[in-house]
């Protein structure tokens, strides 16, 4: 019996692997097709030639692709003000908003291939977007509000010759504590590791606590550390991270942190504090002596855009005084345009951030935040913080 | 012995054609999922594992072909490898738990409640009918300084509200509770299945002999149910392994795991290739794992006695 099986068996095979070969092989030739049709899409200036005959306003599909950080016009928190003028000159044309949480999230998106009409990123990633070759300048002459702009920050958004971003908003980055609960030492960011209050502190899960921990260990420049001194504040941080009970990554989750009292101490920016001093009224933005970071974001406008007007029409509306003030009385932003009218804000929200000082954004009270030129190594130290 | 042979020249011959169509018609209906694994899942892998030493790049600014990155893997100082073996551990403790806890719902189901099981079935099910995210994030309210339990702990007296429980959100007991949870209804489906498919005559054999009950679960059921529980165990701890989305809700500073690193690696650190590495030593351990235990899925024997 077994020798009448064998032929059989041995056919069924030979018949069994010729075929599955060749399924793989087909499927093999049908994945490398997906593979380059996919890598060609991504390339940029498939879409259309930036060199031809731009369309006229009239002509353009008008509805903008905007990608954004939440509640900066996408109306989380009623602030779709923030762009009324273009509504007025526009009404049905309101753009789509895709709501980014996270600079790095963005800029990875885009080297992906991604694209939008326009985008917002931060200062400390300008130079890197720029590389990336996806974006051009804006045209300053079609906004009209540029003029009031202020002109030490939209110096900060000119790169190759051209104003790639329109800086629009800035803000601090410091510790935030609870007064009635907490009482630091002294003004400083060592009030992120006070181990009095263990398990009651959040961080940013970001490598700018790599730079927070260098100014306050006295690095000379934090934003271009060599190795030894990334492993020395890599080191600090692991020592210190058990005192932490989580770190954020996006704003709703620390400002429902610190709501509900899981923590009392956090790295926070100037809109956690705006937000939960309804709730927490001892909430304290602190000044450390070492000094508060600063950030600002601008617009950027894709390269391929087929909006090109609407894309300027709809900065111009953002950069109005009254943006300005919206940002300001709603998230204690600061807007770069000069001419908002700061009597109009809460005394504590001036006071606090220091808006009548126009040298408040200076070195060496407040540090700027500086494009980090060795950012992957940087990103390196700091995974290795937390998978520590 | 020669009429056995032309019987069986005869059966061979008329059972020739129908047995080249049903081999014909089983691969016509594999080819879809060979197709579907080929494209999804070996070539990405494929892909994955020539992205990481280089010999393809996706972006302008990665390096050319080298093994550099799975040198400092394997070799340089093993934060990572270090952080592998935390998951391995947590993903083994959580796979105990969840064959220890589902194994008693599977056992009752099966041989003790004949007449409900279904519903009951259904009932243990029905959780999953509910979104993912919302079942983990829900643990924050039942597991939060200001949560169920501590309310409960300060209402009663035994702490002080201004001294909550902190390890119970945001630690490495949270990421194993949370998981033992979600995974326990899971697990107990194949148990089920397993002993409901249980010759029900060895067991009356068993206590026909004289076995007690609990002999007869020890040296009978068990044994014979070994084949469900190694897979239920499996089913598990392979997924847990490479688990980021419960340790990122509620795993604060302690629970970060392997997944967390190389979802980081990939989405905030933009360092693909280490994510790259990180992620292909993950299937190759998996993979090797796997066929290990596939043959102890082979187990069928009974020791008598």
């Amino acid at each position: 019996m077994v020798n009448d099986i064998d032929p059989v068996l041995d056919r069924i095979l030979r018949q069994q692997l010729s075929r599955r070969g060749a399924l793989k092989l087909s499927g093999a030739a049908v994945g490398a097709a997906v593979l380059a049709a996919c890598r060609r899409a991504t390339e940029p200036g498939i879409g259309g030639s930036p060199g031809g005959a731009r369309p006229t306003l009239e002509a353009e599909p008008g509805t903008l692709e905007i990608y954004d950080w939440t509640g900066y016009g996408d109306g989380s928190y009623g602030d779709q003000v923030l762009w009324k003028q273009y509504r007025r000159k526009f009404p049905d044309q309101a753009p789509n908003f895709t709501t980014a949480f996270d600079d790095d999230k963005g800029f990875t998106k885009a080297a992906a291939g991604q694209t939008w009409d326009i985008t917002h990123p931060c200062a400390y990633r300008f130079p890197d977007w720029v590389d990336l070759d996806v974006l051009q300048p804006w045209d300053t002459s079609l906004i009209s509000n540029f003029a009031d702009l202020n002109p030490a920050l939209e110096e900060v958004g000119r790169a190759d010759g051209g104003q790639y971003f329109i800086v629009a908003d800035w803000g601090f980055a410091a510790p935030m504590y609870r007064s009635s609960l907490v009482e630091p030492r002294q003004d400083s960011w060592d009030l992120l590791w006070d181990e009095r209050y263990a398990g009651k502190i959040s961080w940013w899960d970001s490598v700018n606590m790599l730079v927070v921990a260098a100014y306050y260990n006295g690095v000379s420049d934090p934003w271009n550390m060599t190795d030894g001194e990334l492993a020395q504040q890599r080191d600090f941080l692991v020592d210190k991270k058990p005192l932490v009970r989580t770190m954020w990554q996006d704003e709703p989750e620390l400002i429902q942190l610190v709501k509900q009292e899981e923590v009392v101490i956090a790295y926070a920016w100037t809109s956690a504090w705006n937000w939960t001093r309804a709730k927490h009224p001892d909430m304290v933005y602190m000044e450390p002596k070492e000094g508060r970071t600063s950030w600002s974001c601008g617009f950027a406008l894709f390269k391929d855009t087929p909006n090109y007007y609407h894309a300027h029409e709809y900065v111009d509306a953002w950069m109005s005084a009254q943006s300005g003030l919206w940002l300001l009385q709603n998230y204690a932003y600061g807007h770069t345009n000069t001419r908002v009218d700061l009597s109009k804000l809460s005394r504590d929200v001036v006071e606090t951030f220091s808006l009548n000082d126009p040298a408040v954004l200076e070195e060496p009270r407040t540090h700027p935040e500086r494009h980090i030129p060795r950012r992957d190594t940087y990103s390196e130290f700091w995974s290795e913080v937390k998978a520590a | 012995m020669a009429s056995g042979g032309t019987v069986a020249a005869e059966v061979r011959a008329s059972a020739g054609p129908r047995t080249d169509r049903t081999w014909r018609v089983t691969l016509g209906l594999l080819s879809g999922p060979l197709l579907w694994l080929a494209l999804f899942f070996l070539i990405p892998i494929g892909l994955v594992a020539l992205y990481s030493v280089g010999a393809i790049t996706v972006f302008r600014t990665d390096a050319g072909p080298s093994l550099a990155s799975w040198q400092r893997f394997l070799t340089g100082p093993s934060i990572y490898l270090g952080l592998f073996w935390k998951s391995v551990r947590m993903s083994l403790t959580v796979s105990v738990l969840v064959v220890v806890l589902a194994y008693p719902i599977g056992y009752f189901l099966a041989l003790c409640a004949p007449k409900r099981k279904y519903v009951l079935l259904l009932l243990i099910i029905v959780p999953f009918l509910t979104s993912y995210l919302l079942r983990i994030v829900a643990w924050r309210v039942i597991l939060g300084g200001q949560g169920v339990i501590n309310s409960f702990l300060f209402w009663s007296g035994v702490r002080s509200s201004d001294d909550p429980v902190t390890w119970l959100i945001y630690s490495q007991f949270t990421v194993v509770l949370v998981l033992v949870y979600v995974w326990v209804p899971f697990v107990a489906l194949p148990i089920f299945v397993t002993l409901e498919n249980l010759d029900r005559s060895i067991l009356e054999a068993a206590s026909d002999l004289g076995a007690s009950r609990w002999r007869t679960f020890w040296r009978v059921t068990f044994p014979l149910s070994l084949p469900g529980v190694v897979a239920a165990f499996v089913f598990v701890f392979i997924p847990t392994i490479g688990e980021f989305v419960t340790p990122q809700l509620v795993g604060g500073t302690g629970g970060y795991m392997y997944g967390n690193a190389i979802s980081d690696l990939f989405i905030q650190g933009f360092d693909w290739r280490t994510g790259s590495v990180l992620s292909l030593f993950l299937v190759a351990v998996v993979g090797v794992m796997t066929v290990v235990f596939a043959r102890f899925l082979q187990v069928r024997s009974v020791a008598a006695g």
